[in-house]
């Protein structure tokens, strides 16, 4: 009966947020916060486990003020209780930090025989959430997880490589980031929305996860965000033949060294 | 609280459904406010203007909690024809001074803000569940269902909206009638604020609301446009069965009216950020419903078919927030849930809603007139042409000259036999 634990990352909806054309600087003033989407993966993963093995799952969230927005969603989704922290810190944070934060928190609250992470976070897609935690916790570390299963204290997850599928099998504590095609997250209903209300939750101070001010010093720092907007080059061949324009095409892409 | 009984449900987070709970959540009762859409307001459309007065009933200085957008100080009426345009322009920069009158709203930004409210006041919402059935025993409605599961309650309140679902599975009526509702497109246009300010003469918190006839095709209905801040919301609301027979799409309609000399130029350099259409009650007090409510089970809101439309003025919201207090009193104050339809027919009655309703009872027959949506502003605009043209030529009689715009538009027996129709309708 596995204990899982599930890390989380409450981000803003990509969908809401604008490009300003002036300056391609981003407009995120009316967008809405979500679960990260694989993350969402994760804990339903974690559910799905639970629900066939027993035991039992916990969430996890390092953001600032607006994680505690997610607690009601987050519980709705099967987890039976939500540890969060939010601090400033984690408004430039970095994925060295923000794992060095998780693993503070998970050494503080484990032992857990699973953490799930999503493979990884829908803004910053970073995807070194899970593999850092691993080496930080001292626990092996299977990534690109498309299929799970857990049986008694074996692991068996099938990894999605370029161009093959890996199966690999662990026993004991380990630390899985999966992928989107691995379930469809459920949409919760009424009686779980309701349930949500009444489960736990808990904030943990990042004062007292034992830190030194270096963990939490992003050693990247972002120093800008750009929108990202298409430049059409508005080319038209125009030529009587086919061919002509298919060579015209051709040597154009090959200008720029595109073929 | 028993685990799965409320005192009441109230389903839709609509301005109906909020203001119910938000009341009945203040007088300690156990509510459960439902909404479909993932965040309340995410599914809404109105025009997006709100009389203050339904907020101020509901609670005292509640507008000014509220996430309002423009004071509405400029009243204008444009008649259009093709290109041209003659507009009526009433500034009135008291107008309701204590509670003011009127504010531009955006229901996504009011309805979040309003369900969170109820929230705050104890009551339970949960977002992204739709109800698709009522559980009924011994003849009384006792609960909702979703998604196969059941919530019971004393009471369930359908604020559901105009084309309510659980209004038809408590058999209190059937589908809604075509002829019973109008369509409406809404789109919002984000465009900086000082552009708003100089293009419609207001300050930063001011704001105009603006309607327009003729831009139809002669088909029932007409356009509004209000100003926010940092966006316009601008939108046309019409007959689908006229738009039909005359195999008009209401997005051609509404493009064209975007493409009027006299609204371009309003909009110009926008960036339109949203889009939306959605059903209207048209035709007021007689398509109320006889019937809006059995044993543990009430209709507010669009539900229940209250709206005002004068063509100069839109009402849903106001008449909506005013229903929805109407069932919170009677909810609350009902010994038990024989006695609450009643009570509920008589604090819409106590609140005046029906005397509103009734007021405009017949005023429908004026959007009979098809004259009113095209060839009035079309004449409108054909005598300001000849009044206002000097080209040295020998001017036309006056009078000569505006007889011959009204002509071209309508014949003396039509305009009485129009004027008579407004005459009865008013
Ligand atoms: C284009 C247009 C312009 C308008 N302009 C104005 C205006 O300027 N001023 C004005 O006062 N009025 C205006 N109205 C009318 C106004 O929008 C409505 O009268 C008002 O929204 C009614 O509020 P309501 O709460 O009854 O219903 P709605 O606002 O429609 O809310 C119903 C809610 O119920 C939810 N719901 C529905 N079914 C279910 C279900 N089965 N389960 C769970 N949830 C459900 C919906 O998602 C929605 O949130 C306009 C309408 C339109 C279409």
């Amino acid at each position: 009966m596995p204990k899982c634990l599930v890390c989380y990352k409450w981000t803003l909806d990509e969908q809401d947020i604008k490009i300003k054309p002036e300056d391609l600087s981003l407009d995120s003033s009316r967008a809405k916060g979500k679960i990260s989407d694989f993350d969402r993966n994760a804990v339903e993963e974690a559910a799905l486990i639970v629900e066939k093995e027993g035991g039992a799952v916990e969430v996890l969230s390092y953001g600032t003020a607006a994680v505690k927005l997610s607690l009601k969603d987050v519980l709705s989704r099967g987890a039976e209780k939500a540890h969060w922290i939010a601090d400033p810190s984690a408004e430039n944070a970095d994925a060295a930090v923000t794992a060095n934060v998780l693993a503070a928190a998970i050494r503080k609250l484990g032992p857990y025989d699973l953490i799930l992470c999503g493979e990884g976070s829908s803004d910053l897609f970073n995807q070194q959430t899970a593999p850092r935690l691993a080496a930080l916790l001292g626990l092996p570390c299977l990534s690109f997880v498309q299929k799970l299963t857990v049986e008694g204290s074996t692991v068996t997850a099938t990894r999605k490589l370029e161009d093959c599928q890996e199966t690999a099998t662990v026993s004991g504590p380990v630390v899985i980031s999966v992928l989107s095609e691995i379930n469809k997250p459920r949409i919760p209903t009424l009686k779980q929305v309701l349930g949500a209300a009444k489960k736990p939750n808990e904030e943990i101070k990042i004062a007292d996860l034992g830190l030194k001010p270096e963990d939490l010093q992003p050693k990247a720092l972002r120093q800008s965000v750009k929108g990202f907007v298409m430049q059409r080059r508005n080319v038209v061949y125009k030529e009587s033949s086919a061919a002509e324009n298919v060579a015209k095409l051709t040597a154009s892409l090959a200008s720029e060294g595109l073929c | 609280m028993a685990d799965d009984k409320f005192d009441a449900i109230v389903v839709g987070a609509g301005l109906a459904g909020s203001a119910c709970a938000y009341t009945l959540a203040k007088a300690g009762k156990n509510v459960l406010l439902v909404e479909r859409g993932n965040t309340a307001g995410s599914k809404n459309v109105s025009g997006g203007r709100l009389y203050t007065y339904a907020l101020e009933l509901l609670e005292p200085d509640l507008y000014k909690r509220a996430p309002l957008q423009r004071k509405i100080v400029r009243e204008q009426v444009m008649l259009l024809n093709e290109r041209g345009a003659t507009t009526i322009d009433y500034f009135n920069p008291d107008f309701g001074e204590n509670i003011p009158q009127s504010y531009s709203v955006i229901r996504a930004v009011l309805d979040e803000w309003f369900a969170a409210e109820v929230e705050a006041q104890g009551g339970m919402v949960a977002s992204g569940i739709l109800v698709d059935g009522l559980i009924e025993e011994n003849g009384k409605i006792v609960g909702i269902l979703t998604g196969g599961e059941e919530m019971r309650a004393d009471v369930v309140v359908a604020a559901d909206g105009v084309n309510s679902l659980l209004g038809q599975k408590a058999g209190l009526f059937p589908d809604v009638k075509s002829h019973a509702v109008g369509v409406g497109v809404k789109e919002t246009i984000e465009l900086p604020d000082n552009l708003i300010n100089a293009r419609f003469g207001v300050t930063a918190e001011e704001g105009a609301a603006r309607v327009a006839i003729g831009c139809t095709e002669g088909i029932s209905g007409g356009a509004f446009l209000y100003t926010n801040k940092g966006s316009i919301s601008l939108g046309i609301v019409f007959n689908p069965e006229q738009a039909a027979k005359q195999q008009r799409h209401i997005q051609d309609i509404f493009q064209d009216f975007k493409m009027h000399p006299a609204i371009q130029a309003l909009i110009e350099g926008g960036t339109s950020v949203e889009y939306g259409a959605h059903l209207v009650p048209e035709i007021g007090y007689q398509g109320i419903p006889k019937q809006l409510h059995r044993e543990g089970f009430l209709v507010v809101g669009d539900a229940a078919q209250f709206g005002i439309n004068t063509g100069l003025i839109i009402r849903g919201m106001d008449l909506a927030i005013v229903s929805g207090l109407a069932a919170a009193r009677a909810i609350i104050a009902s010994p038990s849930t024989a006695e609450m339809g009643a009570l509920y027919m008589k604090q819409l009655e106590e609140l005046l809603l029906v005397a509103n309703q009734r007021a405009y009872q017949n005023f429908h027959g004026i959007f009979e007139i098809s004259r009113i949506f095209g060839g009035y502003p079309k004449l409108a605009n054909d005598a300001m042409q000849f009044m206002f043209t000097v080209d040295g030529k020998t001017p036309t009689p006056m009078v000569k000259g505006l007889l011959r715009a009204v002509k071209k538009h309508a014949t003396f027996g039509q305009m009485i036999a129009d004027g008579w129709k407004a005459y009865r309708s008013l």
